[in-house]
């Protein structure tokens, strides 16, 4: 099993969670997040003060999903998230060593 | 479930406990006088919900050996619990239940309600008289402690009125509050509401027993998956009736005792000075007991606005309005002239722009019944669950809180008025089935603002920010910030700086009034974002546009002569000064008019030639008397020959009206720009309006040697916004630098006098 981390632009998620449903992938876990990549922010102008942003607000989203379908959640992920430009963000995967559903016990793929 | 049904159920088990104490009694014939069984807390007052214990207190002599004193207890109890009935029961002698009184608060108030039920009466009605006269006693002394608990038990449980699954007893308006409430009231130290308590005590009974009985259990917290269960029992069209006529008991029982503890507070400080004179804020308004009375004798009938004036004035001092007040008010001011005179919509901006004072001298108003008068479109948002997990409050307690939010965000703003109005009125829309609340908000808005007396273009701006209230959040979050579509789409429907300014305020009031939730430093820095790249589309805020001047000023403004004229209009008087400019002329004028108790609530002035042109809308300070001209003339005079001290003069006015702590208020902010049009710097100084800041500003600027064009002086509700046209002695904008150094300074002065 694999855990999938995507850290994406805020206003991609609706796009992201459509395709992933799509896809099959039946649970996801959404939370805020900040960072920055290669750019550092960006700099902006505004009204003659210069101020340097580099702490950007970005979605964190994590799916468990079972080894097989690993690559092809990440394609979907990176297909649904991307606009081209700068920011658009990063998906990697964890080996996950085990799943239980708390309500019912259920342990391994079948938790997923 | 009912009070009648209540009492049913303690009647049997009254009986059921003197069935038990006779044949428990018979083991001990010789001390069948040494004992009795008495009920206290609400089993003692004859009421008894379904899931209830059986309060019991068992009073003994002290004669009987401990062990037959035991057997006797546990052959009451016994068969109780075999009943599976749940018994609270304590075992005392009458002195051991005195010390236990003295010890807790709890015990000393449960005993308040003690009956007699079986055995020997006259033992019980002993220790409960002596319990009463202890506690009307010792009533001093425990005050701080009781309202420490009231105090702990809303940081536990809450606010009845606004959670989603409220403990009926415990949360802050529910049924414990009320027992309090009547244990103050027993000690007669202060006059209380207690037939306002009775409908609430009622129904808040009632929706416990119905929670009782469908439940099957004793806890008093409604979960959110009871409360059809109990509409449906009780006779409501849904959850939502039921969770709404909850709210508007558990408001009025907040409501008393938030003003009964206040009256206690105040009362006490009464012992130490026997005479203690009150404190004149206004004509017909006086502070007493740190209260906000009122002086019907100097009160005229047909000042429609007195009853805002007299919020307005409470709020800014962080006071509540007295009980008598308030009804006074909903007996003889809730009708206000379509359109509101200016000075009602400035008492009202001031009343929504005061903090957190805003919200309890509202539920007064609102109790009373008087807010639905002034602003009919709030009835249908008082007491509006909305019951979801994304808010704390309902709608109009919400409206209230991004109210308070708003006014720490004044200084961001060009108009602190149109802010204040949006926060407070911004969801009036919702709850109409099927209706956008947004959309239906601006249709509710722009009728409202017309009748508040704003102006057209104001209107169309209130009723913008309503429509739009979401824009930026929604925007910031779900739409590509780096497209330019997106910005263009904001600034479309924006349309300018200075209402695009003023939605952000809004957003962020907003959002710090849901809560959490809803509202995070992560939104907020999208959303500044997303501000900033739309500023940077649209084209900047235009500083107040200086005085137009007319033939006739001009002409007069050429004669270098001294000339003024008073007129008087329907609530204030406007008077125009035209005079020889000189170095300090603003500062001495503004300075002239504080002494002679005016306040300026407006002014436009401009230096054309040699001569100055201005035009100043005072108030008189009540029980102040208007000058003539030819007196203020005379004073003016003088100070330009530097006779007068105006200095020394003003910071007695100033201290006389620091009087009152007052409330906390955001610290001035005084910003200088250079503006293209009209070759001069702008400076701005935004605060919060006390007598003397125009003449503390003018003073400075005139010492920095720059000379003062023009100056547009107003004051929105309680904050002045003044704009200075300044230039140097030979007539040109000041470099960037010393602009800045100036406003630093201005703004440092203000800050530390």
């Amino acid at each position: 099993m694999k855990l999938i981390t995507a850290i994406i632009k805020p206003f991609k998620l609706d796009d992201v969670k459509t395709a992933l449903q799509a896809f099959g992938v039946t649970g996801m876990t959404v939370s805020e997040a900040s960072g920055f990549g290669r750019q550092r922010g960006h700099t902006e102008v505004y009204r003659g003060a210069e101020y340097t942003v580099d702490l950007v607000p970005k979605v964190r989203l994590e799916v468990l999903v079972d080894s097989p379908d690993a690559e092809k959640v990440i394609d979907v992920i990176v297909k649904a998230a991307s606009t081209g430009s700068i920011g658009d963000g990063k998906v990697w995967s964890t080996p996950v060593e085990s799943v239980v559903r708390v309500r019912t016990g259920e342990r391994g793929v079948d938790a997923i | 479930m009912s009070t009648r049904e209540r009492r049913e159920r303690s009647d049997s088990s009254d009986f059921v406990l003197q069935e038990l104490f006779r044949e428990s009694v018979e083991k001990f014939p010789k001390f069948m006088g040494a004992l009795a069984i008495g009920a206290v807390g609400g089993y003692g007052r004859g009421e008894l919900s379904p899931g209830s214990d059986l309060d019991l207190l068992i009073i003994h002599d002290g004669s009987m050996p401990s062990e037959s004193l035991l057997e006797f207890v546990n052959s009451v109890l016994y068969p109780l619990w075999d009943q599976a009935r749940a018994v609270d029961h304590s075992v005392r002698t009458r002195a051991e239940t005195k010390v236990a009184a003295e010890a807790d608060l709890k015990v000393a108030m449960g005993l308040l309600d003690l009956r007699a039920i079986a055995g020997n009466f006259e033992l019980v009605t002993a220790v409960a008289q002596e319990a009463q006269e202890s506690w009307r006693r010792n009533f001093k002394r425990n005050f701080a402690g009781i309202v420490s608990s009231v105090l702990e038990r809303e940081s536990r449980s809450g606010e009845l009125a606004y959670l989603l699954e409220p403990d009926l007893k415990e949360s802050r308006g529910g049924l414990r509050d009320i027992t309090t409430i009547r244990a103050m009231a027993l000690t007669g130290s202060v006059p209380i509401a207690l037939d306002r308590l009775a409908a609430a005590e009622n129904l808040l009974a009632n929706v416990r027993d119905s929670l009782h009985q469908s439940s099957g259990r004793g806890r008093d917290q409604l979960l959110l998956s009871q409360q059809d269960a109990v509409a449906k029992a009780m006779n409501f069209a849904d959850a939502d009736a039921l969770m709404l006529e909850v709210a508007k008991s558990a408001r009025t029982v907040d409501y008393v005792m938030s003003l009964t503890i206040h009256r206690i507070e105040n009362t006490k400080a009464k012992k130490l000075f026997r005479k203690r004179s009150d404190s004149v804020i206004g004509l017909g308004l006086r502070v007493h007991n740190e209260e906000v009375v009122l002086e019907p004798a100097e009160i005229s009938e047909g000042d429609s606005g007195f009853g805002l004036r007299a919020a307005a004035a409470a709020v800014q001092l962080g006071l509540p309005l007295s009980i008598d007040a308030t009804v006074y008010i909903a007996e003889n001011f809730t009708a206000l002239p379509t359109p509101w005179p200016r000075q009602s919509r400035e008492d009202l901006v001031a009343l929504l722009g005061a903090g957190e004072s805003l919200i309890k001298v509202w539920e007064a108003l609102d109790q009373e019944g008087i807010v639905e008068s002034w602003i009919p479109e709030w009835s249908h948002v008082r007491f509006l669950p909305q019951r979801n997990a994304l808010h704390r409050h309902t709608v109009d307690r919400h409206m209230l809180e991004t109210a308070v939010r708003a006014s720490a965000l004044i200084r961001n703003v060009h108009r602190p008025d149109l802010l204040l109005v949006a926060a407070a009125f911004h969801d009036l829309g919702k709850g109409f089935l099927d209706l956008d609340h947004s959309e239906y908000g601006e249709v509710l808005m722009r009728p409202l603002a017309h009748r508040l007396g704003f102006s057209d273009e104001d209107c169309e701006t209130l009723a913008l920010l309503v429509r739009e209230h979401l824009l930026l959040s929604t925007v910031a979050t779900r739409r590509d910030l780096d497209d330019p579509a997106t910005i263009a789409h904001v600034v479309q429907h924006v349309g300018n700086a200075e209402t695009l300014e003023l939605l952000h305020a809004l957003s962020i009031a907003d959002g710090e009034a849901t809560g959490r939730t809803a509202w995070s430093d992560w939104k907020a820095r999208l959303v500044a974002d997303l501000v900033s790249r739309s500023l940077s589309a649209m084209a900047g805020i235009e500083p107040a546009a200086q005085l137009e001047l007319t033939p006739s000023q001009i002409a007069r403004s050429a004669e270098g002569e001294l000339w003024i004229e008073i007129s008087a209009h329907e609530n204030n008087f406007e008077i125009e000064i035209i005079s020889p400019d000189q170095v300090g002329l603003l500062s001495m004028v503004a300075g002239a008019l504080t002494i002679s108790r005016l306040n300026v609530r407006s002014a436009r002035t401009r230096t054309v030639g040699e001569s100055a042109v201005m035009k100043w809308i005072v108030v008189l300070d009540p029980h102040a008397e208007l000058p003539t001209a030819v007196k203020l003339e005379e004073l003016l005079r003088r100070a330009f020959r530097g006779e007068l001290d105006l200095s020394d003069r003003l910071s007695e006015r100033i201290a006389n009206y620091r009087k009152f702590p007052g409330i906390p208020v955001a610290p001035p902010i005084v910003r200088a720009s250079n503006d293209l049009a009209t070759n001069a710097t702008v400076l701005e100084v935004r605060m919060h309006d006390r007598p003397g800041i125009l003449y503390t500003v003018a003073k400075a600027v005139s010492r920095f040697g720059v000379d003062i064009r023009a100056a547009i002086v107003a004051t929105l509700g309680a904050e002045a916004f003044d704009t200075l046209y300044l230039t140097d002695l030979q007539g040109n904008a000041l470099s960037e630098e010393r602009a800045v150094l100036l406003a630093n300074q201005v703004e440092q002065l203000l800050l530390t006098q």
